[in-house]
């Protein structure tokens, strides 16, 4: 291989590294908002422990389509006395900002900096309250300091309402979003879920996650219906298709890569059990995609008609759980994910992009966080990710990208809708080494990272 | 002066039925209902008997405390911590008929009953039926009934969740939530007392 060669793949790579770390920072971009507070006329810990992590109450809100509302509206009825309009008198809008600094364990290279600042880090636009009776909206838009520009960020639109059958309250409705789990009611599926903050500095391994977890986020549309029955059973079932932002896949005169093939079905169902102060759910989802045209990690791209494009196929498998204690003095949650991927890799193989036909991934993490009168937490988490062998599809030295990486944060939250932050990353294992890499000496340790973050809402 | 009081007595009939009217108005029971089983319920469950220890048990409680309550949560009169960051909202827009079917609502649906179980239960069942005279803490069941069972403005205690009765109690002797009344009852309570009480009254 030529160096030319070695330069354009390692560039394409890093552009993959960056598409990687721009939708495995997600989670950072999500977060509660006052206007769903002026709406409801509810303070944040109502539907909050600390901002973002919901309260069984929040769940009931977000499923019920953010539409409960305490304030007076403007209302219209037809001479059928149907009502036609119903909205608040204050348009649900809110923002959110973001400034951070980082300062990484061993600068990337020597063109780089150990520090940065971003000012802001992400600065939001919210869209988010009711619509009417039965239909509410979270539309988020985002400035981001990394991309320089604003774009559409996490949405989710909803119909929703409540029936009592034969006793039981049954929450039902359609979600239309934008990025799979972000209209989940627990913050142990992968668009609420750790880290809820991260530096953009932050280094992400060759494959930051499973499908579900970080390549879908702004990029597809989804319609899926749910039911939350009795505040503890919820079941979910969905539909995503792609939706590029900043391009259509219809004649667009171009190859498109990493198109969803017809529909990619999601799966969603958890069981909430509540009691006293404490509540525990437990649940699986998942998802299935056929990419047609994919993009390897490696950074090599199918580039074919879309009409006639091969397709690489991941099916993930999750279960994710979640413990509250929530009083008072004391809010303590347990996060727990784990995502089994089977990756049926035609395309690519028959590409030569990659060693094998079928590889499988596994994506795990756990988080516990704990807040003293939601005034001073601190919070832990462990990441692992586990892969097959395959050089070509990776692109890594060691073949895999098999990474492990733990997470401490302190947090001082002065008033409820701001939040100072202090986080320290190690990485123990990185593209399956903790030494050397990358070949040229660079070591899993050499991306700790020192992040101090200020977070505001308004 | 005749037809002057026929009149006022017509009007007094005028005005009768349409309180009567305003009571029973099955529009307003139906909205009270489905206010109660549609917002309401998501914290303190369909028939008011709440599973989280954070929102009362209002099964049973008395129509005319309820009736009080929420409108001192409307004009902000209680303004305890959970009075604010919850009731204060959802009650803003209540007017006052809704709020007294809503008062009926939940009276009319069956109480939890207390444990009465607890390793204090005994001395929270004398210190409620005797009160603590050297500390000046009146019995409680002077006001509360003999089965902790409330009345009128004054609140069921029997069955009420243990960890919203002890914060209760704590914040009247903090005077948190104000009640000159209540303050005066709970100023010398020591937490242990406290303990015992919702020992005694509480159903977990």
């Amino acid at each position: 291989m030529s160096s030319r060669q070695t330069r354009v793949q390692w560039s394409n790579r890093l552009i993959f590294g960056l598409f990687a770390l721009t939708f495995a920072s997600l989670p950072q971009s999500v977060l509660a908002v006052p206007s769903f507070a002026r709406q409801t006329g509810l303070a944040c810990e109502a539907c909050h422990t600390v901002f973002p992590q919901l309260t069984p109450f929040g769940r009931v809100f977000k499923a019920s389509g953010y539409t409960l509302f305490n304030t007076k509206k403007v209302e219209d009825i037809n001479k059928l006395s149907q009502s036609i309009l119903s909205i608040s008198d204050l348009p649900p809008i809110s923002a959110s900002l973001m400034a951070s600094t980082s300062d990484v364990a061993k600068a990337d290279d020597s063109n780089s900096s150990k520090v940065s600042t971003d000012f802001p880090q992400q600065l939001s636009l919210f869209y988010a309250g009711r619509i009417s009776d039965n239909v509410g909206a979270f539309v988020q838009i985002t400035y981001d300091d990394q991309a320089g520009s604003i774009g559409i960020d996490n949405t989710d639109i909803r119909f929703a309402d409540v029936a009592n059958i034969d006793g039981h309250n049954v929450i039902y409705g359609l979600s239309l979003n934008n990025n799979p789990t972000v209209q989940d009611l627990w913050n142990s599926t992968p668009a609420w879920g750790q880290p809820f903050i991260g530096s953009p500095a932050a280094q992400a391994p060759a494959v930051p996650g499973a499908q579900i977890e970080y390549a879908m986020g702004q990029i597809v549309a989804g319609l899926s219906v749910y039911t939350y029955i009795d505040e503890s059973l919820y079941v979910e079932a969905g539909v995503y298709r792609s939706a590029l932002q900043g391009q259509s896949v219809a004649d667009n005169g171009n190859t498109t890569n990493n198109i969803i093939s017809g529909v990619a079905p999601y799966w969603r169902a958890a069981y909430e059990y509540d009691w006293g102060k404490n509540s525990w759910e437990f649940g699986t989802l998942g998802m299935y995609a056929a990419l047609e045209n994919p993009t390897t990690p490696a950074g090599n791209a199918i580039n074919l008609s879309l009409q006639n494009a091969p397709t690489d196929r991941f099916l993930d498998m999750g279960l994710d759980s979640e413990y509250q204690f929530i009083d008072d003095e004391n809010q303590v949650s347990i996060d727990a994910r784990w995502i089994h991927e089977n990756q049926n890799l035609d395309a690519s193989y028959s590409a030569g992009f990659a060693t094998n036909k079928s590889d499988q991934f596994d994506s795990a993490d756990l988080t516990a966080s704990y807040y003293w009168h939601r005034k001073l937490g601190a919070s832990l988490s462990f990441f692992n990710i586990s892969g097959s062998n395959d050089p070509l599809y990776l692109g890594t030295v060691s073949g895999n990208s098999n990474s492990s990486w733990g997470t401490a944060e302190i947090d001082f939250v002065p008033w409820l809708n701001v939040k100072l932050g202090l986080q320290y990353t190690v990485f123990m294992r990185f593209d399956g080494a903790s030494t050397n890499y990358d070949g040229a000496g660079r070591n899993a340790s050499d991306n700790n990272l020192l992040y101090g973050f200020l977070w505001v809402a308004f | 002066m005749k037809y002057r009081l026929a009149a006022l007595l017509a009007a007094n009939a005028c005005l009768a039925v349409t309180v009567a009217f305003a009571a029973d108005n099955p529009a307003v029971m139906k909205a009270a209902e489905t206010k109660a089983t549609r917002t309401c319920q998501d914290c303190h469950g369909s028939k008011g008997d709440s599973v989280s220890a954070t929102y009362p048990r209002l099964n049973g409680q008395q129509a005319d405390y309820i009736t009080a309550q929420l409108k001192n949560f409307r004009d902000h009169s209680r303004a305890d911590p959970h009075a604010q960051a919850f009731m204060w909202g959802m009650a803003s827009q209540l007017d006052d008929a809704i709020i007294v079917e809503l008062g009926k609502y939940y009276a009319g649906q069956t109480p939890t009953p207390p444990q009465s179980g607890g390793a204090l239960a005994a001395d929270g069942k004398k210190l409620y039926l005797t009160g603590a005279p050297a500390q000046s803490v009146p019995a409680c069941v002077t006001c509360h009934g003999a089965h902790g069972e409330g009345n009128s403005i004054i609140p069921r205690l029997a069955g009420q969740h243990a960890d919203y009765l002890k914060k209760q109690l704590e914040a009247f002797r903090s005077t948190l939530r104000d009640s000159d009344i209540m303050h005066a009852n709970t100023k010398d309570m020591t937490d242990s007392q406290i303990e015992a009480l919702v020992s005694y009254l509480a159903n977990d």
